[in-house]
């Protein structure tokens, strides 16, 4: 097929993903915040708009901060249609961008690519419908899955569903890149260390951590590249 | 009629229920779209099939746990609503800890049934959903203009030739940024270990260290397989099997902790 007519069938679809994923959004915000005041017509009890807005002022702005982060990260990651479908399922750092990076990974797709833009939209959406599934199943099945899932036995095994995702994906991702991999590994390992109060804000020690890993991939790629500078200037 | 029978009433779960069958169905719409769009411009099917098996594979064992967080949050605030905000938007980590926090602000004791009226169920419902809304509203304003500026270098850039050379950069940045995601949550692995119960006391829990690095070595193991016998659908059931094994060591090592 012409070049010229897949890049146009790939612009026309990213600009139907963008007006889907807007009109997805709006719905499901409108949906959301919508369901309280349903549930408070129903129950006879609306929200308390004054505790709303002082339990907002206490928790709502940290969560504000720690969104926009995500959203800053994650959206170069997934593309277009993963970042719509990723933001309205949630679930992102436990499951949605772990698994996107795995199948981008499996398939070999490079970042900002249409195959990257396809593969994420289709992981993420697979991932969402999988999730729901497990828990509409699980809620149907709830009376008697209670006391298994709930049994002490099991309880360590599901306390460390994230460990234990992470240690997987440690060890496929610093062994091509353990140069890049161990100064933000060690410079972490030191900061919770010394300060560990920071556990309870991992999510934001993110930051600090991608920038050091971005810095040296950086540092390395510039590197490797610089040769091929000289030869071009030579 | 108990506040729990309440949040348990056949009329919040059909809300609920309308709002997650929504939900499902963009997903169904999203793949579709994608998967005929990846067809139309000559993408390789099989990989394509392979992304949706591993996928699929990938969130079963995530699933059973953020499945946890529904039977944890429905003691106090009923079943349909947790299972629609761990549906939808929520994250598991995060939900919890929101609900906790907004039954605390509004002044009740903590999250339990006990203390739970209509009106306390109702404002902690609409905080859950304003928190965490974020990303959702980032991504209606700024996502078009995001992901464009993205995938073209700026024109500066491009009059100094820089735009190419970053171009190539980008795929190297976010395995970056991954490694830095991942270190951030090994480091606090092995902050907790060290310093957990008090600076360099080393009596911290060992668990999650301990089960990061067992799915590490079956992560290994898989790699392994993959490489000498050139078995590529390993790859679909890596992360599920590294992470089912480490799982199963954290019920034996949780009775040495």
């Amino acid at each position: 097929m012409n070049e010229e007519i897949k890049r146009e069938q790939y612009e026309k679809y990213l600009r139907s993903t963008h007006r889907l994923g807007r009109i997805a959004i709006l719905l499901t915000l409108v949906m959301l915040i919508g369901a309280p005041f349903v549930f408070g017509a129903y129950l006879k009890a609306m929200p308390d708009i004054g505790a709303f807005a002082k339990g907002f002022m206490s928790i709502g702005i940290v969560y504000l901060v720690s969104c926009i982060a995500e959203y800053l990260i994650y959206v170069p990651m997934l593309g277009a249609g993963g970042s719509y479908l990723a933001f309205i399922t949630g679930n992102l750092i436990n499951m949605k961008i772990p698994c996107a990076v795995n199948a981008r990974d499996i398939v070999g797709a490079k970042s900002g690519t249409a195959e990257n833009e396809i593969i994420s939209t289709l992981s993420i959406a697979t991932s969402s419908l999988v999730t729901i599934v497990v828990l509409a199943l699980g809620v149907m099945l709830l009376i008697p899955l209670q006391p298994l899932l709930q049994s002490p036995a099991l309880q360590p095994a599901f306390d460390n569903v994230v460990p234990a995702l992470f240690g997987a994906m440690a060890c496929k991702y610093y062994r091509g890149n353990r140069k890049i991999a161990a100064v933000p590994l060690i410079v972490m390992s030191l900061l919770f260390i010394l300060v560990p109060s920071l556990t309870g804000s991992t999510s934001f020690m993110i930051i600090p951590s991608g920038a050091i890993a971005i810095g040296l991939a950086y540092l390395f790629y510039r590197r490797s590249a610089r040769p091929s500078e000289t030869e071009v200037r030579s | 009629m108990n506040i729990l029978s309440q949040l348990n009433s056949p009329f919040i779960y059909l809300v609920c229920g309308v709002i997650v069958l929504f939900v499902a169905l963009l997903c169904v719409v999203f793949a579709v779209r994608a998967y005929r769009a990846g067809k139309a411009i000559g993408m390789d099917v099989t990989k394509m099939k392979r992304t949706i098996v591993a996928s699929a594979t990938f969130a079963v064992l995530p699933s059973v746990g953020i499945l946890l967080g529904v039977i944890a949050l429905s003691g106090s605030l009923g079943t349909p609503w947790p299972w629609l905000r761990l549906s939808v938007i929520g994250a598991l980590h995060y939900e919890t800890q929101v609900a906790e926090a907004a039954a605390e602000a509004i002044g009740l004791g903590g999250l339990s049934a006990s203390q739970m009226t209509a009106k306390a169920f109702t404002t902690i419902a609409l905080l859950m959903s304003v928190c965490i809304m974020w990303g959702m509203v980032f991504s209606l304003f700024t996502c078009k203009r995001y992901t464009s500026r993205l995938n073209s270098p700026s024109p500066k850039k491009k009059k100094e030739g820089k735009g190419v050379s970053l171009a190539g950069f980008g795929d190297q940045a976010m395995t970056a940024m991954f490694i830095g995601l991942v270190s951030a949550y090994l480091g606090s692995y092995i902050g907790t270990l060290v310093s957990g119960n008090g600076l360099f006391q080393f009596s911290g829990s060992f668990l999650p260290l301990a089960v990061a690095l067992v799915g590490a070595a079956a992560m290994g193991v898989f790699i392994w397989i993959r490489n000498r016998w050139n078995a590529l659908w390993v790859d679909s059931f890596s992360i599920a099997g590294s992470m089912l094994i480490a799982m199963t060591a954290a019920i034996f090592l949780g009775r040495l902790a």
